[in-house]
């Protein structure tokens, strides 16, 4: 199958998305239709029977934002050990202790903070 | 030769390809339910079908027929295409395992990134599945599993990388072929990268020590509580097919994949040693999630970070050192 090559991913993303298509089309179809006449409690979202304000709910972004930036720098850190298998030895060596001296710094930074 | 794109689209439609991979889905569950069942003295999944078979089939069926609540606050746009994707990607990315051959039907140097990636892309999806609900349930599992997956995605790739970096390539496929070559398993090579990548596909499955996202004492049903029908039926599907993808992984790249035990590598001895390997990988994981507890949010992260990533650093400068390789 190597010869198809430039061909065979975009063909099979798009397959799997047309089969889920055609599962939820067919569910369309053949799903129960439920009654016309729908009260304000079927349509709402579950809150264990309490009325909830939608707006209320919210991510709290900026908690999340230090996480992302320590995730980032260290998925850049996994992918250049992730291609260093061209140059084997010392140097993936020393990259790999720096990386371990970065994880033990940010546990002790977050631990000094507490 | 004009033969060739039939048996292609015959690959990829019905045998090793989608209808087959349906198949392995159902099938996969019904393992997961009955032996985790067992385990904890249950009987599981029992009247459709021989010992409840058909069960997940009938389940999915079901939920097809059911109707399709759509609340008012939702996102109508998020909420129709998470689950649309959440169950399509996972199915894509299987066709990179080798199962039939020693060669997968979308092989190239590289998938395993795309693996990786995608594993990314659904913890995305289920963030926006989340996100798009409107309800508190579904926010807070939707980012849990985010934060979940800043904690488990780090020593995953490090595990996945260490059999690439032995093998030279980063094709699954290739690692297949050289561990058939070399004639070892990478289990006996890395088992500590066997361990650190069994751990953080528990994670990436959300099964009982990492079901955080999905907590069912804590948050109702997580990030998936809006969903009925349809979608559910589908976030199930997608749940399976992550299943299927998660043992494939674990037996193509540390227990030799589908190159049989037996050295005649024949066109049938390759699909049954992949299913051995796979159904021992799925026992093993329904036997750690019937076992265990459930972990607190902090403690999942913490200790991934404290313990996972130091102890996958280390098995990666093992390997540099030549042991393992």
């Amino acid at each position: 199958m190597q010869d198809g090559l430039p061909y065979i991913l975009p063909i099979i993303f798009t397959l799997s998305i047309v089969i889920m298509l055609l599962i939820y089309w067919f569910g369309g179809k053949t799903a129960a239709k439920g009654s016309l006449k729908t009260t304000h409690g079927k349509k709402a979202t579950y809150a264990c029977g309490e009325d909830f304000p939608v707006e209320e709910v919210r991510v709290d972004l900026e908690r999340f934002f230090v996480f992302a930036v320590y995730f980032l720098i260290f998925d850049v850190l996994a992918f250049i050990l992730a291609t260093s298998f061209y140059t084997t030895g010392l140097i993936p060596i020393a990259y790999s202790l720096i990386v371990l001296a970065a994880v033990a710094a940010l546990l002790l930074a977050r631990g000094a903070r507490k | 030769m004009t033969l060739e794109p039939l048996i292609s689209a015959l690959q990829i439609l019905i045998f090793p390809g989608a209808f087959f991979l349906f198949c392995l889905a159902f099938f996969y569950e019904w393992i997961d339910r009955k032996f985790a069942a067992r385990v904890q003295n249950r009987y599981g999944p029992l009247f459709t079908g021989p010992s409840g078979i058909l069960q997940p089939i009938a389940d999915f069926f079901k939920l097809l027929s059911k109707e399709d609540i759509v609340p008012l606050a939702v996102d109508k746009l998020l909420f129709t295409l998470t689950p649309i994707l959440y169950s399509a990607l996972p199915l894509a990315t299987l066709f990179t395992i080798p199962i039939l051959s020693q060669t997968g039907i979308m092989t190239f140097e590289g998938d395993l990134i795309l693996v990786m990636f995608v594993f990314t892309l659904i913890t995305i999806t289920v963030f926006l599945a989340g996100y798009g609900s409107m309800s508190r349930f579904s926010i807070i599992g939707g980012v849990r599993a985010t934060l979940q997956m800043l904690g488990y995605e780090i020593p995953m790739g490090l595990a996945m990388v260490g059999p690439a970096i032995a093998a030279g390539s980063l094709s699954i496929s290739a690692i297949v072929q050289w561990q058939w070559t070399r004639w070892s398993w990478m289990v006996w090579l890395q088992p500590l990268g066997f361990i650190i990548f069994v751990i953080c596909m528990l994670a990436e499955l959300e099964l009982v020590p990492f079901d955080i996202p999905e907590a069912e004492t804590e948050i109702v049903a997580g990030w998936r509580t809006e969903f009925s029908g349809r979608k559910l039926a589908l976030l199930r599907l997608g749940k399976d097919f992550e299943l299927v993808l998660a043992s494939a992984l674990v037996a193509s790249l540390y227990l030799g994949g589908a190159q049989p035990i037996w050295s005649v590598p024949s066109v049938i001895a390759f699909p049954i040693t992949f299913l051995l390997k796979t159904v021992c990988v799925v026992l093993l994981f329904s036997l750690l999630r019937a076992v265990f507890a459930r972990f607190r949010i902090d403690q999942m992260v913490s200790g991934m970070w404290k313990y996972l990533v130091p102890l996958a650093i280390l098995q990666i400068i093992l390997i540099q050192l030549g042991i393992g390789r």
